[in-house]
């Protein structure tokens, strides 16, 4: 496992890949502090979870390559003919995705320390949007690297990703259009009326807002921690992961 | 020793491995023969752990590759069509991730990949990264590869494909120095370098065992029993009439060829009996010199052929 992430983590920065990201996030995460900061009201907490909203563009940046491009080299024949555990290589990828990610945070501590030179304070709520920071950036590249593991191009594969996180991001929208299609339905062939599906559209609503990890991260930046938000990322993070192995697993197994 | 029995490997409706079977004894050098798309690579990728059979096994020193993949893959190296190469990397930096990979102690590493790049010749671009190198050194970085960690059986893919004729050269001194201390099985659809390293073909064609059999009696097996080549100026006619009357002859036949009163027939005789000399003076008594006179032994070219023919 160590193998493979000091070899993905290094071949980032051989790549312009480690660049690209940086300068992206640089320039977001730039966009967002000097904002709030013309404004007069900089809060690292707050930018730290504003920055969530941008992972849809950087994460697919990130993981798009992590298996398409061995499959297209034909290097990911190593991983299953040497006697190294394909779980251990999801997983070593995976990491260097996530260490990179750790690599761009140092923007926000450049911001830490600029808010800190003009007298600002630092509280525990910016510990608190870090680790969301953290936990968020993994489930999206668990997400981003079960796209790479599905297709064998890196543009396909980055697509993928992006509509994926774009989804997750959109769930509530989606849950209320959903909900209203549904009532409508219902509406139209059995003749229910609105305010009797009314009950049915707020808890579809709610089940598709349950699973957003937005709304569910959004109260740290007022320094509120929930353990089940994070608890919820992390294993949603290590469920993509499974799910990453078991689409390797079966292209051994495959028909065509 | 790799035992392959009654391997099957479905695309779709396509059988593109139908229930091929054979053993590699432990030390031999076995050829892979048969014509683009007979499922060779298929083969080579199953057994190698790549790919999954839909039938059939393989068991590599006694251990399953599905069933104990970790103990099977230990004794193989494997260099694929495409050699695996992270072309980021210099050859030092992707031979020591492979040793990561196979799981090589460090403090045997420094002698082991030594003993390689010397082996295989690529010291002097040991620093240099491998996407800047030629075809002919990729190929040797993707052989060291497979080396790595002393398996004691190699599975090479079409190993001179695509490379120029000096590096072909090369590479084949190098699989028949690699034959001595490992067990080697090689594919190609060329067949004299078949003919050149290895000890027994396994002839496939469309995803079936046609023949396994040493080189020499292969070529013996479906040689065209008995013709002799014959070169001589003079008339040919003539020369046709008094062949036919020697003893032992069994058909003569003309390959309509005439050079300036040159001529080539083709002379079908009884296995018993070697008619040479008796020929040699017939042609001296007839005035018509023999300018060639030799056996015709079906070259292995022929036999494969021949077999993936279907004849």
């Amino acid at each position: 496992m160590l193998a493979i992430f000091k070899r993905e983590f290094l071949s980032y920065f051989k790549s312009p890949v480690a660049y690209i990201a940086f300068a992206l996030f640089s320039f977001l995460s730039g966009f967002v502090f000097v904002t709030n900061f013309s404004n007069g009201a900089v809060n690292i907490s707050s930018e730290i979870i504003s920055l969530r909203g941008f992972f849809v563009i950087v994460v697919p940046i990130i993981t798009m390559g992590l298996f398409a491009e061995d499959k297209k080299r034909g290097t990911d024949i190593i991983y299953y003919t040497t006697p190294i555990s394909l779980f251990s290589v999801v997983l070593g990828k995976f990491l260097a995705a996530f260490a990179l990610f750790g690599v761009l945070y140092l923007n926000v501590v450049i911001h830490i320390f600029v808010t800190l030179g003009f007298d600002g304070t630092i509280d525990y709520g910016v510990l608190g949007s870090t680790i969301v920071f953290f936990v968020m950036a993994a489930l999206f590249i668990a997400i981003g690297l079960l796209a790479s593991a599905i297709t064998d191009n890196q543009i396909v594969a980055a697509i993928l990703s992006f509509v994926m996180i774009m989804v997750v991001q959109l769930l509530p929208t989606i849950g209320q259009f959903v909900a209203t299609v549904l009532s409508s339905l219902l509406n139209v062939i059995a003749n229910v009326s609105a305010s009797e599906t009314s009950e049915m559209s707020k808890n579809i609503v709610a089940a598709f807002t349950w699973l957003n990890p937005f709304d569910r991260t959004n109260d740290f930046k007022y320094g509120v921690f929930s353990l089940v938000a994070v608890i919820f990322c992390v294993s949603f993070a290590a469920f993509f992961l499974f799910l990453s192995y078991r689409v390797l697993e079966k292209k051994r197994w495959s028909q065509s | 020793m790799i035992e392959i029995k009654n391997l099957v490997k479905h695309y779709g409706d396509k059988k593109a491995v139908n229930g091929i079977s054979f053993t590699v004894n432990s030390g031999e050098v076995l050829g892979f023969l048969g014509p683009n798309g007979a499922g060779k690579s298929t083969t080579m990728n199953i057994i190698t752990g790549y790919l999954s059979s839909t039938s059939g096994s393989v068991k590599i020193n006694g251990h399953d590759i599905l069933e104990e993949p970790e103990l099977a893959k230990k004794s193989i190296g494997y260099l694929p069509e495409l050699p695996p190469l992270y072309l980021d990397m210099t050859v030092m930096e992707y031979l020591n991730f492979i040793c990561d990979v196979k799981g090589i102690k460090r403090k045997d590493r420094a002698s082991h990949l030594a003993k390689i790049l010397t082996l295989v010749k690529i010291v002097d671009v040991a620093d240099r990264l491998i996407g800047n190198l030629s075809k002919g050194y990729k190929q040797r970085v993707g052989i060291a590869q497979a080396m790595v960690g002393n398996p004691e059986i190699l599975i090479l893919d079409e190993p001179t494909v695509g490379l120029d004729p000096n590096q072909i050269r090369e590479i084949r001194k190098l699989i028949r120095l690699l034959a001595k201390d490992h067990t080697v099985i090689i594919s190609s659809h060329i067949l004299s370098e078949i003919q050149a390293v290895c000890d027994r073909v396994v002839i496939i064609n469309k995803g079936k065992v046609a023949a396994i059999d040493t080189i020499g009696d292969l070529s013996k097996r479906l040689s065209d029993s008995n013709k002799i080549l014959l070169t001589f100026k003079g008339e040919e006619k003539n020369v046709i009439h008094a062949i036919k009357a020697l003893p032992g002859i069994v058909e003569v036949y003309s390959r309509d060829i005439n050079d300036g009163g040159i001529h080539q027939i083709e002379i079908q005789v009884n296995s018993s009996s070697d008619i040479r000399a008796n020929i040699f003076f017939t042609m001296a008594k007839l005035g018509c010199p023999i300018l060639e006179m030799r056996s015709l032994d079906a070259s292995l070219e022929e036999v494969f052929l021949s077999i993936t023919s279907g004849k």
